[in-house]
Parts: structure tokens; sequence; C-alpha cells
């Protein structure tokens, strides 16, 4: 019966075949481009066709780039912040929307997903608007319910970095929280009865039971923000243009001046290199951390 | 007889409408070529929108189609930031439209690249060439070679707008000229919670068009930057310019002059503080100016009665130039090379750059918003214009002296670096010495 429905091999290829072919076209092409090009000296004025080769120029450039190697740091912070503040803030308003307690859990979901349907450019905005230093909401809230000063918050070299993280811990929580909720959801609901009945509370509940039952799904979870982070561009791009100076500059925004305003392709190219290595290398890096640091809820 | 009736209503509205926009037609050139130019350029509807330049531009390209009909001009239409995205990616691509707009500092690397049309002999053969301001040639002149006409109007990039009320409020008849005075007045104005001059760095590019360029003129003189370009010994790190740098360091960090968030707002939100009273004056460009002229014109008379331009005033150690703004065009249409191929197709986009920049141009912006572009308009009839538009003209054109516009030359690597650095510098985290001597370094790099 199976084998009668099972289409031909030569089927599923055909319709595999516009998907894969998509998918080499815009991720796999543009890689291998910019590994190409990131071997050659391409400046303003340049074409494609004169272009030169100059080896491994542009990477010994990249090794030595201070602000290059202060992008990436930026994205580490950037990343340690989502992983806490994202994932940590969506796993414990999980927890509080599926005690018995709360009322409304589709309503929480469905609001809370909401920011990560807003275009990241708009995200911005509308942080950019609430740290503004004249007419900003949380200036308004400082002087007028704190009785504090007004401050230029995203003209903060020091904590800048802290104050562009909120607007993408708070876009993403309800992204989170949709796939640890369907995490959960999977969890028998005896184990939870059963703890509850040896006196377990809800902390230890959290740590010992429903985190190792979904350790799978917050590796994935941990994954996505990683990448997602080593990426970021946008909303930062909006609110600081990487300012003040390079305080917030972070990797993909650096390699988008180089390449665009700096109409340096071929150096922006290495950069994006640098980025695809340095993200691979970090996400490998915390999957390891994670699985070696889990490996004991496993067993 | 409704026919007839409504074609005189037409026909009336035709003349009318002809009457208050184009007192000099395009010329209606007989050209060969049928078929597609490409055109890109960044005066979008938005743009034109009480700005004089981008509405000449964009009705000049409409009549010169209208004149033309076997001729499709493609056009690219993208907002300022885009289009030097776009145009600088196609450029690297070798796939630039056959008319497109050249910015200054473009100009000899895309020469040397071959990306630009040598327009020199065109230029001199152009009908309207004896009424070119030649001076505007510069920033698009490499090695004796011209390769764009010089388009949209020339604005300043360095005013002062105030109100005048304000500082004379403040005990000030009219803007002070030196900064010693602006400091005075800002204590009475710090006392009443508002900002004396409004700016915006948010951007990083407005330090150095709306400030540090007509600054710089001020310590340096016009030869320092014309070595620069030249290459002929001038060097950032020169004391003259660092000079400039701790000028501005000190203007921004050390006195109570400016808003305290000019490194992370915006030049539209610094206007936005002047046109709302919490500044009594702001420092931006032409555009600045446009904005506030129709904003206050629509919404507070006696604000926009109010408006007065002055120059930057005078740093007490520069000795150059007191009354120096900088001002220019910093775009230019130039041609693709590609388009040489076809005869017909040049003729076809030389006709539409001379136009673009030509007596229909000039005369429609001079006419409707007193402005001026690359070629002379004639005497502007000033009658049936308000006194605002009238002082800025002749504050822009008349009453003070000239100088370049920095970034309209040498290299956007360059400036770039030297933009973001300007900012850390006034962040408190770097010294003008050390802004000097990055920007030197990229200068050496990359130009």
């Amino acid at each position: 019966m199976l084998q009668a429905i099972k289409p031909k091999k030569s089927i599923v290829w055909l319709y595999l075949l516009i998907p894969v072919a998509l998918f080499i076209f815009s991720v796999f092409v543009p890689l291998l481009t910019a590994l190409y090009f990131s071997f050659f000296e391409w400046k303003s004025g340049q074409t494609i066709y004169t272009a030169f080769f100059n080896g491994l120029t542009n990477y010994k450039a990249l090794i030595a780039d201070s602000i290059f190697w202060k992008s990436f740091w930026n994205n580490i912070y950037l990343v340690i912040a989502c992983i806490v503040g994202q994932i940590g803030i969506a796993f414990v308003l999980v927890l509080f929307a599926n005690s018995k307690l709360a009322v409304g859990k589709a309503v929480h979901r469905t609001f809370g997903f909401f920011p990560s349907t807003i275009s990241a450019v708009c995200i911005g905005l509308i942080w950019s608007i609430i740290f503004h230093s004249k007419y900003g909401l949380l200036n308004w809230f400082v002087v007028n319910v704190l009785g504090g000063t007004k401050q230029t918050w995203l003209g903060d070299s020091a904590h800048v970095m802290l104050y562009v993280s909120i607007p993408l811990i708070w876009q993403y929580i309800g992204y989170y929280m949709v796939i640890l909720f369907s995490a959960i959801a999977g969890i028998d609901q005896q184990i939870f009865e059963s703890a509850e009945i040896d006196g377990a509370n809800g902390f230890q509940t959290a740590i010992h039971i429903t985190l190792p039952m979904i350790r799978s799904t917050v590796l994935v979870c941990l994954t996505l923000c990683i990448a997602g982070n080593m990426k970021a561009f946008d909303s930062i791009w909006t609110m600081t243009a990487g300012g003040p100076g390079y305080s917030s500059y972070v990797m993909a925004l650096y390699g988008y001046t180089v390449s665009f305003q700096q109409s340096n392709l071929g150096y922006g190219s290495a950069i994006s290199i640098g980025i695809f290595v340095l993200s691979l290398a970090v996400i490998g890096g915390s999957q390891w951390i994670v699985k070696r640091a889990t490996r004991g809820l496993e067993d | 007889m409704k026919k007839l009736f409504a074609l005189v209503i037409s026909l009336a509205l035709v003349l009318v409408s002809v009457s208050a926009f184009a007192a000099t037609p395009v010329a209606n050139t007989d050209l060969a070529y049928k078929g597609t130019l490409t055109l890109m350029h960044f005066s979008t509807s938005e743009e034109s929108e009480g700005n004089g330049g981008s509405d000449g531009f964009r009705t000049t390209i409409a009549n010169w189609q209208a004149a033309h009909p076997d001729i499709t001009l493609e056009q690219d239409v993208l907002a300022n930031a885009e289009y030097k995205t776009t145009i600088a990616t196609r450029a690297a691509a070798n796939d630039l439209p056959d008319v497109f707009l050249l910015q200054g500092m473009n100009t000899i690397s895309w020469a040397q690249g071959g990306l630009v049309l040598d327009l020199t002999d065109i230029i001199a053969k152009s009908p309207y060439y004896a009424d070119y301001n030649t001076a505007y040639f510069t920033p698009f002149t490499t090695e004796g070679k011209i390769y764009g006409y010089p388009v949209l109007t020339g604005g300043t990039c360095t005013v002062v707008i105030y109100d005048k009320a304000m500082w004379k409020e403040a005990g000030f008849d009219s803007f002070p000229t030196t900064w010693a005075d602006v400091e005075k007045a800002s204590e009475y104005f710090e006392g009443k919670g508002i900002d004396t001059i409004a700016f915006g760095n948010g951007g990083k590019w407005q330090m150095n068009s709306d400030f540090i360029s007509t600054l710089g003129n001020r310590y340096t003189g016009p030869e320092w930057f014309s070595s620069l370009i030249a290459k002929s010994g001038a060097a950032f790190t020169d004391e003259a310019f660092v000079k400039a740098l701790t000028e501005t360091k000190r203007l921004f960090t050390e006195t109570k002059i400016f808003n305290d968030d000019f490194n992370t707002v915006t030049n539209e939100d610094a206007r936005e503080y002047f046109i709302s009273g919490d500044a009594a004056a702001m420092i931006g460009g032409n555009w600045d100016e446009a904005y506030i002229w129709q904003t206050l014109k629509d919404t507070n008379e006696e604000k926009f009665n109010n408006m007065g331009f002055a120059v930057l005033p005078q740093p007490a150690d520069a000795t150059f130039a007191p009354d120096s703004q900088n001002i220019g065009l910093g775009y230019a249409i130039a041609i693709n090379p590609k388009v040489a191929e076809d005869a017909d197709k040049l003729a076809a986009a030389i006709d539409l750059a001379q136009e673009l920049t030509g007596p229909a141009f000039s005369s429609y912006v001079a006419e409707n918003y007193a402005l001026g572009g690359l070629t002379a308009a004639g005497d502007v009839d000033f009658s049936k214009f308000d006194p605002i538009t009238v002082a800025f003209y002749n504050w822009s054109y008349v009453d003070t002296t000239t100088c370049e516009i920095y970034d309209s030359y040498i290299s956007s690597a360059v400036w770039d670096v030297f933009n973001t650095d300007v900012q850390s510098m006034l962040n408190g985290e770097l010294t003008p010495e050390q802004v000097a001597e990055n920007a030197q370094a990229a200068y050496v790099a990359n130009y």
C-alpha cells in the first residue's frame, strides 16, 4: 500500500528541483562568490572585470582590523544578552502561562508573538522614539516618575550595546515562547502530576523535568538565537547607525559599511566570509558546550 | 457647445500652467534616436515637495519627455541614501544606466575606471556654455577632463538659521559673528531652558558637511583643501586642520551652545527643535532651510517672519574668510561610456543632460524658488517672493563668500572613516590628533 502511494524517485527530485535550485542560488552562490572576491582588490572605480587578485591581503587586513574585532565582540555581547533575554524570559513566561493559575493562554501566545512579525526597521524606529532624549517615553518616565534627569541613552558609548539589545530581546521573546509552548505541550502531563504529588515546587519542576525534556528544542532555540544575532543589522542601523563612533558596530553593519559606503567590495567580501566562519564557530562551540553541560540531565 | 467650452477651459489651464512653471521651454532639438534611454536619479516625488531643485528636475524631465515622444525615458528613482548605495553597486558591476547622477567624490575613481564618459569637448560645444557657472565643474573635473554637467541647485551646506526675536530678547540684534558671543548668549538661553543652537550628527555625515567643511576653511584657507584634492602636500594632520578639529570639539563638548543629544539625533530632529522653539537657532543645509521655510510658512507666520540667516561665527584663532559658507553642486549628470557606441543615442543623452541643467531648468527654479543652478537664469524678479526667500537668496549667492564642500571631493572611503571618528571624538573617545591621523591613513590608503 505504502509502496503504491510512494512517488518515484524522479518525481521527488522534480518536486525538489525548484526549491533546491533557489536555495543554492540564494545561499551557496553568494557565499562562494563572496569567497572568490574576498581574494580580490575591488574598490571604487573598479568593476567586476577590473578587480584584481590580491591573494590573502584582505584576510591579513581583517585579522589586524580592530574595528572588525570590536564588532565581533559586540555580536557576542548581543548573543549573550539575547540568549538570556529572549530564550530565558520566554522560558519563564511560558512556565507562567502554562501554570494552572494562568488564564488566556492563547492570548499570551498571540500577543507575545506580535512584535516578531514587525519589520526590524520599524522596531528600530519605535525604540528610537522611546529612547529619544527630548521627546522619548523613557526620559518622560525617568523625569516624571522617578524624579531623575534626562539621559542621552543612545549617545552613551559605554552602555549603547545594552540599549540596542533591548528592542531585539523585546521583539523575539514571543517567537521563542511559541516554540517553547509547543515543546512543553509535548511532555506527558502525568510526569508533572507525579512531580507535584512528590512535592516538587515550580522551580524544581522547571529545572529537573521541563528543561531536560525540551533539551533538543532549547538547543534549536539557542542555534536560532545565535545565528540571528551574529547577523544582526537592521534595528541597530536604524537606531544608531553603529554609533556613537564604532560603539554599536556589529559585524554585518561593518561589512555593509565597508562594501557599500566605502565601496570596497573585495574587503567587504572578506568580512562576509569572516562573519560566516565566526558564526559557524560560535554556533558549533555553543552546541558543544550545551551538549556537554546537559549530558547528565539527559541521562 | 459643451465640448467647445471644455476645450477653451483646457487651453486656458495649459496656458496658466505653462506661464506658472516654465519660463524657458525645453529646446525641441531634432533627435534621430528612437528607443529607450535609462535614467537614474534621486528626485523622488516626496523629495520634490518644497525642494526647488528636485521639483525643477522632475518638471524638466517631464517636459523633455513630452518634447521627444519617440524616446522612452526609463527612470529609476530612489531616495538619496538608496541611490548612493545602488549606483555604487551598479558601477562595481559595470552595469550603470545610460544617464545618471555622479557624486563629486566619485569622479576621480570612476573616471580612472572608465565608468563615466569624458564630456570635456561636448560641454564646450553646449549651446548654453556661455551661461554656465564654470566654477561648479570643479568637483567633476580630473586631469583637465570634465565628466558631468553639474545638476540641481547650488545650495549651501552650512547655514545658521535663527529666530531673530529670540536672539533680540537675548540682547543680539543680529546673529553673533564670533563664538565668544554665542557662548555669552548660551548662558541666557540655558536659563530659559532653551538650546542655543540645535545640531544633529546622528547620521555622522552632518558634522562634516554642515560644520567642519566651513569651519575648517576658516583655519586652513582654500589652498589647503585644493592641495589635499590634488595630493600635492596637504595632510589631515596639518596643524591648521587639527586646530579646526580642536575648536569643533571644544564648541560641542565644553560649551553649553549645542543640544546635549547632538551626536544621536539627526538634522531632521534639530530642525524640529528649532521649529518648536526648543532651540533659538539651528545649523544645517539648504534642505533644512527649505523644510523649515515650508513648515513655518504653513503653521507659524510670526516665527516665519522672524527667520534669519547667518554664516558660522568666527573662532577667535581662525584667520581666513569669516563670512564663508560651503556651497556648490554635489552631483553632476554623467553619461555611461557604452552610450557612445550609438551616436544617435549619445546625442539624445547629451541633449537630456543639457536640458536638465540648461535654461529650462534654471529659469524654472529661479522664477519659482529663487534658486540658481549651473546655467545663469538672468535677473530674478523678486517682487513675487516673500522676504524670507529673498533674504536666503541674497545670503546664499550675494552676501557671503564661498568655500568647498569637503565631501564633494576625495573619496567616500576617507570620509566614512573621518565622519565616524569625529563622532567618537565628540563623544570624548578620540583626540583631534587621533582623528586627523586616522583620516590621513585612510586618505593615503584609498585616494
